[in-house]
């Protein structure tokens, strides 16, 4: 069999249906049992690109990756944030632990700025991970990206609307996220080298707001019971 | 003593033939109406010779590029000289506008022979693309005369500097014409038969200035020379023969310069991390790009690759016809070194300097940014921005510990809250605090889920408006 079959056939990037070779793209471990489990005892795929699909921020999407971002952090590799769309606030990271000398927001006017800079975090080796909103991506945009980050053999977390999760991707993983009840995470697997997608887990998030997600009598009801009544 | 006279004919030619990539036909043309002052090699052989006029000189060569240049230049550009020069020997005088004196008996111990000294001096010149004559001598004065008149010769036997001097014509001793005539007159027509006659005869048929001149070449009268110094800041310019409209037509002459830049950070054994380029209009303005790289560098490789995605993304604004490079910062170099007590490796060091360099030069400076905590209970005043600097220490800051959780995202400005909340799931939390700078806030903080899923941490005002302020991202 030609060599590229024989790569293709090892490294799990090809279905053989029943017999399927573990993949052996390193990973880093999400941090969630839960999720590490539905991904095949994997995590975050490192020099790969990973898609997080969703619609509205607040709905747990940092707490997903904060586990990695403070490892990362821990080890002294800088955490790069491309165009967030808000400002990540300091309290709240310092507070979660992450070293806030390893990170550095980057702001890009335009386009092709953005994909540029990507690029240039990806294949960087001071780089541990790249967190970024680039917008609307073309499908050469991705696998530009993809390709910068098999070359730096770095981490890079693409946020993205959720409609996107519509058309192919070349990113190794794919999580379409949702909100649960109790403030929870629904998280389905649209996309994984080296495994079948659809997998799908809860992981309970209540916690980031400070207060178990039951404790609720302690809230002092505002004038919105009358408002909404 | 031995001097050495660097005569360099036509300096501001070879000045200006620097910035061209391929030769063509060029002159120096100065004084109105305009004349040729020097003319290229190419352009001689067509028939432009120094002294014509202009107007003959195109007709001659209708595509001769004419450069001109103002005599302050042309000091400017002997420094130049001067400062590769100074790498050679440390005692220097400028002769302007075009020649350059060394003190050459405290070299040769260090050269070994005058040979050697004489054939660095020349290599030196060819690899600068300069013309360059050469003459030893026993006297400052003597030196220049013989290398203006292209008698220079690699000895540094009295005998035969004497005899060469005395062989001088005395058209090419810079006397004063009238002096010239005089001496003519008596019939004298070389240097040494005015060295015999006796000096007291001498000063009264001509003038004691004369005197002093000529005791002054055969050395027997002192002639105090002033040695210069090198500056302590970097600066090289260079004037185009014609406008550059685009940015890859600067990049081609900023490679020599970078080249002497890199060579001269080596000579000091100091760093840099601070370009400035200076580029000037044809209309008088000037633009200023200053090119900062995160952590020192000497190389020009470097500087060229963050000067050229600088000028990518701003694009000149009108044709420049001259370009200066300055450097006054310099930094002490390091001497790389395995790994540091902190357990960090050069090369790392060396990569974070090149990407956040690399970014900032397209981006720009406020494009990266760092972010700390600040002491303030304001919620949009708990942070600041910081500049960018390498982490030295990983984990070793303070955590900052606030009872109350915080979102992740905070929001650039508290926004309107549209929908009313699904569950309340923290609050009140009052904030009340900025009495102080007029900048007041009294705000009751909850944190609350809408309807669609998003956990928002939202308040409410004096004023009883509602507004979001951030994400439970």
């Amino acid at each position: 069999m030609s060599e590229l079959l024989n790569n293709l056939i090892h490294d799990a990037r090809i279905w053989q249906g029943h017999r399927q070779t573990p993949t052996r793209q390193t990973t880093e471990s999400t941090g969630y049992h839960e999720l590490d489990r539905q991904l095949g005892a994997t995590g975050w795929p490192v020099g790969a690109l990973s898609e997080c699909l969703l619609d509205g921020a607040g709905i747990g999407e940092l707490h997903l990756v904060l586990p990695l971002m403070k490892r990362v952090s821990a080890a002294g590799r800088t955490v790069f944030w491309v165009n967030p769309p808000y400002t990540p606030y300091v309290p709240a990271l310092s507070q979660a632990g992450v070293a806030l000398s390893q990170v550095v927001v980057i702001r890009t006017s335009s386009k092709s700025d953005t994909l540029w800079t990507l690029e240039n975090c990806l294949r960087s080796p001071v780089t541990g991970l790249v967190l970024a909103w680039p917008g609307h991506l073309a499908n050469r945009d991705t696998r530009r990206l993809q390709l910068a980050a098999e070359a730096g053999n770095t981490s890079c977390i693409v946020f993205r609307p959720r409609q996107a999760g519509q058309h192919s991707s070349p990113a190794a993983l794919r999580l379409d996220l949702t909100p649960a009840p109790r403030q929870g995470l629904q998280i389905r697997v649209l996309k994984r080298r080296g495994g079948w997608p659809g997998q799908s887990c809860q992981l309970a998030l209540g916690d980031r707001t400070g207060l178990a997600s039951t404790d609720t009598s302690r809230i002092i009801a505002g004038p919105w019971s009358d408002a909404s009544a | 003593m031995l001097w050495l006279y660097l005569h360099f004919p036509h300096l501001l030619l070879d000045h200006v033939r620097r910035s061209r990539e391929n030769p063509v036909a060029t002159a120096i043309v100065e004084g109105s109406p305009p004349q040729v002052r020097q003319a290229c090699p190419l352009a001689q052989q067509q028939g432009v010779s120094p002294g014509m006029r202009l107007k003959t000189a195109l007709s001659l060569v209708p595509d001769l590029a004419i450069a001109q240049l103002k005599p302050s230049q042309e000091h400017v550009i002997l420094e130049q000289q001067a400062r590769w020069l100074y790498r050679y020997a440390a005692q220097l005088v400028l002769y302007p506008p075009d020649g350059l004196l060394l003190e050459a008996s405290s070299l040769l111990r260090l050269y070994g022979n005058l040979d050697s000294l004489w054939q660095a001096l020349i290599q030196a010149a060819s690899r600068r693309q300069l013309t360059l004559r050469l003459a030893t001598g026993l006297t400052p004065k003597a030196t220049r005369l013989l290398a203006r008149a292209d008698r220079g010769q690699c000895t540094q036997d009295t005998a035969t500097l004497t005899r060469t001097l005395n062989q001088l014509p005395l058209a090419d001793t810079e006397l004063e014409p009238g002096t010239l005539t005089r001496l003519r007159r008596l019939g004298l027509t070389h240097l040494g038969e005015v060295f015999q006659l006796p000096p007291k005869e001498l000063a009264r048929r001509l003038d004691p200035d004369t005197l002093a001149f000529l005791q002054r070449i055969q050395g027997s009268r002192p002639d105090p020379q002033a040695f210069w110094q090198p500056p302590h800041r970097f600066h090289q310019h260079i004037d185009f023969i014609c406008d550059v409209e685009q940015t890859q037509g600067l990049l081609f002459p900023l490679h020599p310069m970078l080249s002497e830049l890199e060579e001269d950070l080596q000579w000091r054994q100091v760093d840099t991390d601070r370009l400035q380029l200076t580029l000037h209009h044809r209309d008088g303005d000037t633009q200023t790009l200053s090119v900062c790289r995160s952590g020192p560098e000497h190389r020009a490789s470097a500087f060229l690759e963050l000067i050229r995605l600088r000028l990518e993304s701003h694009p000149l604004n009108a044709p420049v016809c001259a370009m200066a490079l300055t450097v006054t910062r310099f930094l002490p170099r390091d001497t790389p070194s395995g790994t540091d007590l902190l357990g960090e490796t050069f090369d790392l060091r060396e990569a974070w300097q090149t990407l956040t360099s690399r970014l900032q030069a397209r981006l720009g400076e406020q494009a990266l940014q760092q972010l700390a905590p600040h002491a303030d209970h304001r919620p949009e005043r708990a942070w600041v921005t910081t500049p960018l600097q390498r982490p030295r220490k990983p984990g070793a800051e303070r955590s900052w510990s606030h009872p109350p959780a915080r979102p992740l995202w905070l929001l650039p400005a508290p926004e309107p809250l549209q929908q009313s909340p699904e569950h309340w799931l923290a609050g009140p939390e009052r904030i009340c605090s900025g009495w102080w700078d007029g900048r007041q806030v009294q705000r009751d903080y909850y944190t609350a889920q809408l309807p669609d899923g998003q956990v928002a941490w939202i308040f409410r005002d004096v004023r009883d408006g509602w507004f979001i302020h951030g994400w439970f991202g």
